[in-house]
């Protein structure tokens, strides 16, 4: 027991300075006639308590367009974006909501998809960072499973998106470096299994909803290797991705 | 893009010219009586500001949009016997409806019935028996809803489906494969998800002598927490 007794002091010290650490909780006025609650975070869960004009919410935390707020009394429910975006801050200021990240001048792009890559299936990841409004650049992971081989390909490229105002189809243009790691399924080996490689791309983006767009992206490779000639092979692919 | 890139850089040189030649323009005035009789007289200053700006920060609402988790269950290789499978999962809520989930997990296959009527012939080696997958899913919330448990608990679920690929590795050899999914989602609490999970992963093979699409079929149960 007295070997345990610093653990449980050092646990009563997390707890304590977790409780002391708590961060105040914004407090909302209802401004509108009166403030739905649901019982869950979606719009078909039912209507269970209304909170009047006049009377303060605490909001406790979200959970994509849903608030869970906490009404005077105690009770607590979930209020869609909309509604919560009527109440007001004590000081009369509208309430804090974040706004949606705009498309157009979002900064991260995470995303996945599905491609052809010289004939063979693609399955491909792509983290993507705005340097500028029109600009990006994008670092790609992706395997290709073919029927004599599978390649892991790695790049970094930039990306150029020609008018990004355009919400629902914008092109993009493309270049870049990687690595390409080829794993042979049948002999013979491979003649090498480490490229270095480059690419142009032609490309669109769009906006679907929300946080969430796709993406579509046709790349010429050339597979700088040791043989005479260099590799040529063309990829397309499509995917879907969350912007921040 | 280059005629573009120049115009960005014209236009960054041009203003920051333009501040240059109005610099100190607007400078703040010096806040005080300098000049006036205090100082000339040398007596202190008539009012002296004590009372700082109370600066107001809004509290930041905290968003819980990312689930992570891990799961377990069985997987029904097909020709290899069904065998416990385990995994993580992790997933982006993107609407009330729309999800991204991905999907890592493994199992060990058992042993064909071939090879159990003749035990000298091996179909995958020991090290090949590892099946391990990775999958990109998009997920659906068909049905939300409610269940009940007993006179005064009530649950949110959901009824999903999800769709993806990914690659499955499996004697040795990565092959691609769709996996398609239904699954119920039972938040215990706000932050705390149970998940019970059917999936097929479906791929190409030709391990037991001709080519043909396999079904993988999976039941899983797992716990996810939301933060």
């Amino acid at each position: 027991m007295p070997r345990l007794l610093p653990l449980v002091l050092l646990l009563q010290a997390i707890l304590v300075g977790r409780a002391l650490a708590a961060k105040p909780q914004l407090q909302l006025l209802v401004t509108q006639p009166f403030l739905q609650m649901r019982t869950g975070p979606g719009r078909g869960y039912p209507v269970f308590y209304v909170v009047g004009r006049g009377e303060k919410v605490t909001v406790l935390y979200s959970r994509t367009d849903w608030y869970k707020v906490r009404a005077p009394r105690g009770e607590e429910g979930w209020t869609s974006r909309a509604d919560l975006a009527q109440t007001t801050q004590a000081s009369g200021a509208p309430a804090p909501i974040p706004p949606y990240p705009d498309f157009a001048t979002h900064r991260w792009e995470i995303g996945a998809g599905y491609g052809v890559y010289n004939r063979q299936n693609l399955v491909t990841a792509y983290a993507d960072f705005a340097l500028t409004d029109s600009l990006d650049a994008e670092f790609v992971v992706q395997q290709a499973f073919g029927t004599l081989d599978n390649r892991e390909i790695a790049t970094l490229g930039l990306r150029h998106t020609f008018i990004p105002e355009w919400r629902r189809f914008s092109p993009t243009v493309g270049i870049g470096t990687g690595y390409q790691y080829t794993q042979a399924k049948v002999p013979p080996n491979p003649l090498e299994t480490g490229n270095q490689l480059a690419y142009v791309s032609l490309g669109a983006r769009g906006f679907i909803t929300r946080r969430f767009m796709w993406r579509f992206d046709w790349r010429s490779y050339v597979i700088f290797t040791k043989q005479n000639a260099n590799q040529e092979p063309q990829e397309w692919k499509f995917g879907l991705a969350v912007f921040f | 893009m280059e005629i573009r890139l120049s115009c960005v850089l014209l236009a960054a040189a041009l203003t920051s010219g333009c501040a240059w030649l109005h610099r100190g323009e607007h400078r703040p005035a010096p806040v005080g009586v300098e000049g006036s009789s205090g100082e000339a007289s040398g007596e202190a200053p008539i009012i002296e500001p004590q009372v700082t700006r109370r600066v107001v920060k809004t509290p930041k609402i905290k968003a819980t949009d990312f689930e992570l988790g891990a799961y377990f269950g069985a997987l029904s290789i097909q020709d290899f016997g069904t065998n416990p499978i385990y995994g993580a999962r992790a997933a982006y809520h993107v609407t009330e409806d729309i999800f991204m989930e991905g999907f890592i997990a493994r199992s060990t296959a058992g042993t064909t019935s071939l090879q159990d009527v003749f035990p000298s012939i091996t179909v995958v080696s020991n090290s090949g028996r590892r099946f391990t997958y990775y999958d990109v899913d998009v997920g659906y919330n068909i049905l939300p809803g409610e269940v009940f448990l007993g006179r005064g608990r009530a649950f949110n679920t959901d009824l999903y489906t999800t769709v993806g690929m990914g690659d499955v590795k499996f004697a040795d050899k990565d092959q691609f494969a769709l996996n398609f999914g239904v699954g119920m989602r039972i938040l215990l609490t706000d932050w705390v998800a149970m998940h019970m999970d059917v999936r097929d992963h479906v791929f190409e093979t030709d391990l037991t002598g001709r080519t043909k699409n396999v079904d993988n079929i999976e039941g899983t149960l797992g716990f996810t927490v939301f933060y």
